[in-house]
C-alpha cells in the first residue's frame, strides 16, 4: 500500500461544528494524524445532528458526524481542568498545528494565543477560523456559514428576479472556509519544510466569500454598477458570459429538471438537431446568440415543451451525445443510487462503526497517484483514542493515565 | 516578507475552470506562467468588460482570476516548435495546472508520462469537469450545468409559498469553478507537502464533480442514512421537514438573515432589551417567554410564534445594517443580504486591509477588489501585479529558458 502524503503530519483539532472539521476530514484523508479533543460539557453539536441511526442521540450516531470526521482520532480533555490544560499544551509541543474555529478570543482566553504556542512549540502552525478574523473593529462579531455568504454577497447572488434570494440552501461557507483554511495549512507546512518557520494563519469565514464574488466586485468599483439593480440576479439565465440558452427545464416526474446551456452557436445548432431541428428554431429570433439573448422568454418556453414530458436522464444523454453542455439537477439520492460517472470511480465506499454498524461515506478527492486518500477508520467515538493518544505521543503509563482520570482529566 | 510558494514554478494552461486554482498559487507567491493560445484564454471573452467593450485585455473576470500570473502565447494546436516551449518550460516547473479535455495532454505529448520522464519531481494537476475515466469523461459543462450534476444547485431554492414550482437555483460566481480550483489547490499542496519528504512528484486528477458532490452539507448523510431526498427552502437550508424563514426585509428594502432568536439565555435577554428599547416586544418580560424551549421556533409553542412575528415587525422598523450591527451586539449571528459590491462598504474589513487596488486596459486608476482570502502572518498574501496583458511576458519567459537552468 502506498504511503500517506501527509504521513508524520500531526494535527491537534479544536475544531467543531462544520467549518474546521471540514479542514480537518481533507487532511485526515490523506494521512495527518488528526486528534479530535473533546470535552464532555460541550460536545461537538454535530455529535447531535441528524440524521440520528437509532431512536435517540447517544453522542456516538450521528450520520453527519461520521460524514465529517472520518479517519479522526478523539480524546476526551478537559482543558478547565489544570491537568487536562497541561496535557493539551504537551499535545501542541510535539504537533505540527493547531487549528479551532472558536470565535475570537476564546484561545487567548484559555491563554493559548500564537505567542504562546509558540512558546510550547517553535514550528508550531496555528490556524484560527473565525467569522470576522482575529484583527479589525468587528473581530467579535459571529457567523455561521449562512451568515458569511449572505455579507459576502453570495446569498444575494443566487436567486429568480423579484423574489427573495434563495442561495444557498446549506453552508457553502462552512465548507469553502474549510477548504481555504486547508490551503492556507499546507502552504505553510511547505514553508516550514523549507525554513523551519511555524506562522498563525487568521482566516475570516467573510473573506473567504467576499473573494469569490471577485468580478461583481469589480463591476462595481470599474463600471459603478451594482449588483442591486432590477434584472439580477437573473435566477439560472446567464450573468456572464451572457449566452442563451442558458437555464433549468422541467422534466417528466416530480421535482425533476434539466440544466442546458449552450455556450454559442455550435452549440446552439447541436441543441437544435438534438431537438429534431424544430421549424421554431429557425425563427430570426434564435439566430444569434445576441438574438437568443433578446428573446429569452420565448425560447426558454420552447425548450421547456420540448423537455417537460421526458425523462432527465435520457435527456441528458441525448444533448450531451450532441455535444451539449446539459445535466440532470441531481438530488442527493441521484448521486448515490444513479449518477453513472460516480460509481464509475467507485466514488462510494463503507466504513464499520461500533455503534452503526457499515456506514457509507463519499470518497477522496482529489485522486493522487502516487500517495492517494484513503478511507481508513470511521469517525471517532468521543473519547475512543484518549489513552492510546497519551500513550503513543506523549509516552504516558497506564498508571499515569489512570491517575489522570481519577483526577477528572478525561471528561 | 514573500508568500509561502516563492520560488515555485508554475504552468498553467486553464480557461474558466482552473484559472482560480492558478490565482490561489501565485498569490501565495507562485511564479505562475499561463500559456494562452494565440487569440486568448477564453476568459479573456468572459464579461464584464470594462466600459462593456469587449477586448482581450479588458475582462473583468479575466483580471480578478489572473493576478501575479505571466502570460506567454504558444501555439500547442498547431505549432510542434511551440510545443517544444512548452515541454521545456515543464521540465523545469515544479507543478503543471491544466484543464484540457481528458485525452488532449497526451495528443500534445504533454501528458504526464511524457513529462516525468525528464521531470520526475513534477507534480501535474489535471482539473476537468468529471476526471479522467467515466461514461461522463467526455461531457461539456458550463457552472451551472457542473452545479446541477454536482450537486450543490439541487439544495438552493424556494419555499412553494414564495415561489411555487420553482426550480433548484443557480447561484452566481462561478461557484463550481471556484469549488474545483480549491480542491486542485489543496490536492496540489497536499501533493507538494509529499515532495517535500520524498522528492517525488505525481500526477493528480481532480474531477470538479467529485469535489461538488463533497460540497453539499447534510444532503448526502440524510440520503445515506435515511434515503431521504432534502426539500428546498428559500434563503435558509435544505432540510428533511420545512423550519421557519431566515429572510425578513428591513425598512431599506434590504434582506437580513435572521436566525437562533431566543437559543439562549444571554442573547435573548438582550434582543428583549434591544427590541423593547425601539417600542417591540413589551410582553416579552412576562415569564412564558423565560424558558428556552418555549421560545425554539421548530416546537411550534404559541410562543415562538409570536416572537418571530414581533421580530419581523422590528425588523422592518430598521434598516439592514442597523439590524444586522444590533443583533451582533446581542451575540446574534444575524448578518445582512448584501449585493458583492456593498462589502466595500464595511470598515472591518478595510481595517484588515482586505481589498487592494489593481488596473488595466481602458481603466483610469486602480479599483478595489477582494485580496486575500486567508492572513499567513509569516509569509503574506501579497497582489505583486495585475492580471497579464495576453502575451506581455511571452520574450521574458522564452528569454529565461535559454538562460542558465535554475537550481
Amino acid at each position: 500500500m502506498p504511503g500517506l502524503p501527509l504521513d508524520g503530519v500531526r494535527v491537534i483539532d479544536l475544531t467543531w461544528i462544520i467549518a474546521g472539521p471540514t479542514a480537518t476530514r481533507f487532511l485526515a484523508d490523506f494521512g495527518a494524524d488528526v486528534i479530535k479533543v473533546e470535552h464532555e460539557q460541550a460536545v461537538d453539536p454535530i455529535r447531535l445532528g441528524r440524521p440520528i441511526v437509532g431512536d435517540a442521540p447517544t453522542l456516538n450516531n450521528s450520520g453527519f458526524f461520521n460524514y465529517i470526521n472520518r479517519n479522526k482520532r478523539s480524546i476526551l480533555l478537559n482543558v478547565r481542568h489544570p491537568f487536562g490544560m497541561d496535557l493539551l499544551r504537551r499535545l501542541i509541543a510535539v504537533s505540527d498545528v493547531v487549528i479551532e474555529n472558536f470565535s475570537a478570543g476564546t484561545l487567548a482566553s484559555w491563554e493559548l494565543d500564537y505567542p504562546e504556542m509558540r512558546a510550547i512549540n517553535e514550528r508550531i502552525i496555528y490556524c484560527s477560523i473565525s467569522g470576522f478574523g482575529h484583527t479589525g473593529r468587528d473581530r467579535d462579531h459571529t457567523t455561521w456559514g449562512p451568515t458569511a455568504q449572505a455579507l459576502g454577497g453570495l446569498t444575494l447572488t443566487s436567486g429568480l428576479p423579484g423574489k427573495p434570494p434563495a442561495g444557498w440552501g446549506y453552508s457553502y461557507m462552512d465548507h469553502t472556509a474549510g477548504y481555504s483554511a486547508t490551503i492556507a495549512i499546507l502552504a505553510a507546512l511547505h514553508h516550514r519544510a523549507r525554513t523551519g518557520e511555524g506562522q498563525h494563519l487568521d482566516l475570516s469565514q467573510v473573506e473567504a466569500a467576499t473573494v469569490l464574488n471577485g468580478p461583481a466586485v469589480l463591476d462595481g468599483t470599474v463600471n459603478g454598477r451594482s449588483w442591486r439593480r432590477e434584472e439580477l440576479p437573473p435566477g439560472n439565465r446567464s450573468w456572464e458570459p451572457a449566452v442563451a440558452p442558458h437555464n433549468t427545464y422541467p422534466c417528466l416526474g416530480e421535482d425533476r429538471w434539466i440544466a442546458i446551456a449552450a455556450t454559442g452557436d455550435p452549440e446552439w445548432e447541436a441543441l437544435v438537431r438534438a431537438m429534431d431541428d424544430p421549424a421554431w428554431a429557425r425563427d430570426e429570433r434564435f439566430g444569434s446568440n445576441a438574438a437568443r439573448l433578446a428573446n429569452q422568454d420565448a425560447l426558454d418556453e420552447r425548450i421547456a415543451a420540448w423537455t417537460s414530458d421526458r425523462d432527465d436522464y435520457e435527456l441528458m444523454a441525448l444533448l450531451q451525445a450532441a455535444g451539449v453542455p446539459a445535466s440532470v439537477c441531481q438530488k442527493p439520492g441521484d448521486r448515490v443510487e444513479r449518477d453513472p460517472q460516480l460509481a464509475a470511480r467507485d466514488w462510494w465506499q463503507t466504513l464499520p462503526h461500533p455503534e452503526m454498524g457499515e456506514t457509507r461515506h463519499d470518497g477522496v478527492a482529489p485522486r493522487l497517484s502516487a500517495t492517494p486518500g484513503s478511507l481508513r477508520r470511521a469517525a471517532p467515538l468521543i473519547g475512543e483514542h484518549t489513552r492510546e493518544i497519551l500513550a503513543e505521543t506523549l509516552n504516558l503509563t497506564e498508571a499515569e493515565i489512570d491517575e489522570y482520570a481519577e483526577a477528572g482529566v478525561f471528561m | 516578507m514573500s508568500g509561502p510558494l516563492e520560488g515555485l514554478r508554475v504552468v498553467e494552461i486553464c480557461g474558466e475552470l482552473g484559472q482560480y486554482a492558478g490565482k490561489l498559487l501565485a498569490d501565495l507567491g507562485a511564479d505562475v506562467v499561463k500559456i494562452e493560445p494565440p487569440e486568448g484564454s477564453e476568459a479573456r471573452r468572459v464579461g464584464p468588460f470594462v466600459n462593456d467593450e469587449p477586448g482581450p485585455n479588458r475582462s473583468l473576470n479575466f483580471w480578478y482570476h489572473n493576478t501575479n500570473k505571466r502570460s506567454a502565447i504558444l501555439d500547442l494546436d498547431g505549432s510542434e516548435s511551440d510545443r517544444d516551449l512548452a515541454r521545456a518550460l515543464l521540465a523545469r516547473a515544479d507543478i503543471f495546472l491544466e484543464s484540457l479535455p481528458p485525452g488532449r495532454p497526451a495528443a500534445l505529448a504533454l501528458d504526464y508520462a511524457t513529462l516525468a520522464a525528464t521531470n520526475p519531481g513534477l507534480i501535474h494537476c489535471a482539473l476537468t469537469p468529471f476526471g479522467q475515466d467515466g461514461p461522463w469523461a467526455g461531457y461539456r459543462v458550463t457552472d451551472m450545468v457542473a452545479l446541477a450534476a454536482g450537486g450543490p444547485m439541487n439544495m438552493n431554492g424556494y419555499d412553494p409559498t414564495d415561489a411555487p414550482g420553482a426550480p433548484p437555483i443557480h447561484g452566481k460566481g462561478d461557484q463550481a469553478f471556484n469549488t474545483g480550483a480549491h480542491y486542485a489547490a489543496m490536492g496540489i499542496l497536499t501533493a507538494l507537502v509529499a515532495r517535500d519528504a520524498t522528492g517525488e512528484g505525481q500526477y493528480l486528477d481532480c474531477s470538479m464533480h467529485e469535489a461538488l458532490s463533497s460540497t453539499t452539507e447534510v444532503g448526502l448523510p440524510h440520503w445515506l442514512y435515511t434515503q431521504t431526498n432534502i426539500i428546498r427552502q428559500t434563503g435558509r437550508h435544505a432540510a428533511t421537514i420545512r423550519t421557519e424563514p431566515w429572510i425578513h426585509r428591513a425598512r431599506d428594502g434590504k434582506d437580513v438573515l435572521v436566525f437562533n432568536i431566543g437559543r439562549s439565555n444571554e442573547s435573548w435577554g438582550k434582543l428583549k432589551l434591544w427590541m423593547q428599547s425601539h417600542g417591540f416586544g413589551a410582553n416579552f418580560d412576562e415569564s412564558r417567554f423565560d424558558d428556552p424551549m418555549n421560545r425554539m421556533a421548530a416546537r411550534g409553542t404559541p410562543e415562538a410564534k409570536e416572537i418571530f412575528e414581533e421580530v419581523s415587525r422590528f425588523i422592518t422598523a430598521l434598516d439592514a445594517e442597523d439590524v444586522y450591527r444590533g443583533a451582533q451586539a446581542c451575540g446574534l449571528p444575524w448578518g445582512t443580504v448584501r449585493s458583492p459590491d456593498e462589502a466595500l462598504g464595511d470598515a472591518h474589513l478595510h481595517d484588515r486591509g482586505h481589498f487592494v487596488a489593481t488596473t488595466g486596459e481602458g481603466f483610469e486608476g486602480e479599483a478595489l477588489m477582494p485580496g486575500a482570502p486567508y492572513v499567513l502572518n509569516a509569509t503574506p498574501w501579497e497582489l505583486r501585479r495585475p492580471a497579464p496583458r495576453l502575451g506581455e511576458h511571452t520574450d521574458e519567459v522564452l528569454a529565461e529558458l535559454r538562460g542558465p537552468t535554475p537550481e
